[in-house]
């Protein structure tokens, strides 16, 4: 038991982060979205949604394309490989520890 | 320990995508007002069924509106949500494209179904009197279809006035067929003003 416990220590602090697991978290439900999408759906602020995505694709933890439909810009946002093998990881700490 | 329930839906992934995607979805009300139309149309198919005179023209007409427009609509507004969010709420609610379902939810899903559609039967083939118990048994079983879909308090209210509605009509002792119109008729109603305030709300 202590041993699980023990690997809370080992998390992975870039998803750790309430606002980023959330934002994983929701990408890891569909295929994929675009920034308006995660701004409603997370409820953080434009500003802090933006951080949030350029630390995670910085980790190599979503891909970040950025195109235009007509006039509206879309910033197409999906879960890497990685990502889904980190979040995997991370639900596997936190579940064998509480 | 791997399942553990001392785990927070605050920290559990899963719970968070899968609270985070139902709210998303029905973040417009696009889906309540075409589950409110759907259900306006087959209560009013319905009830000329009854109040029109069989083998009319009119009663015919309903007929077929009825089997071949009903599972249109059903298969169809999955489709038509996504074009109209597409074209005209893009800017507004953005953009997202959901995984292909799961083999494993698929089957369950047409399994249970087909389960329902069995029961159905039998009660209609079986019981001397199924009109009381289909008309409860499809309240009861919307309504908590409406609670797991939407997730949210205005489908908990939903969901309860739709099982209340299903019992007291088979309490009442109504007519299968005008038990099924006055049915769907309320909780088309009732779904339509919920999904038109949040579309509206959304808009401003």
């Amino acid at each position: 038991m202590s041993a699980k416990i023990q690997r809370l220590a080992e998390v992975d602090r870039v998803i750790h982060e309430p606002s980023r697991l959330m934002v994983v978290a929701l990408l890891a439900a569909v295929k994929e979205a675009d920034f308006q999408y995660l701004h409603q759906a997370t409820g953080l602020t434009k500003g802090n949604l933006s951080v949030h995505l350029s630390k995670l694709e910085e980790a190599g933890y979503i891909a970040i394309e950025k195109s235009f439909r007509g006039k509206y810009p879309l910033t197409i946002c999906r879960l890497t490989e990685r990502g889904r093998e980190v979040l995997a990881g991370y639900r596997k700490i936190i579940k064998g520890a509480l | 320990m791997a399942n553990s329930p001392f785990i927070s839906h605050a920290t559990d992934p899963d719970a968070i995508a899968t609270r985070l995607m139902t709210r998303a979805h029905n973040r417009d009300g696009l889906p309540e007002i075409a589950v409110g139309g759907t259900f306006l149309l087959v209560s009013g198919l319905s009830y000329a069924q009854v109040a029109l005179p069989r083998g009319s023209i009119g009663f015919k007409a309903a007929v077929t509106a009825f089997s071949v427009l009903v599972p249109l609509l059903i298969l169809g507004s999955p489709w038509i949500l996504k074009r109209v969010r597409r074209r005209y709420l893009m800017a507004r609610v953005g953009y997202v494209e959901a995984k292909p379902m799961a083999r494993k939810q698929m089957a369950l899903g047409i399994l249970l179904a087909l389960a329902m559609a069995a029961v159905a039967l039998l009660a209609v083939t079986r019981w001397s009197h199924p009109d009381g118990w289909l008309l409860a048994g499809t309240g009861l079983f919307g309504g908590a279809l409406a609670v797991w879909c939407g997730r949210a308090p205005r489908f908990v209210a939903g969901g309860a006035l739709m099982a209340a509605a299903g019992v007291s009509l088979a309490i009442a002792g109504v007519a299968l067929e005008a038990g099924f119109a006055i049915l769907f008729g309320c909780m088309g109603l009732a779904s339509l003003v919920s999904g038109s305030i949040v579309f509206l709300r959304l808009m401003r």
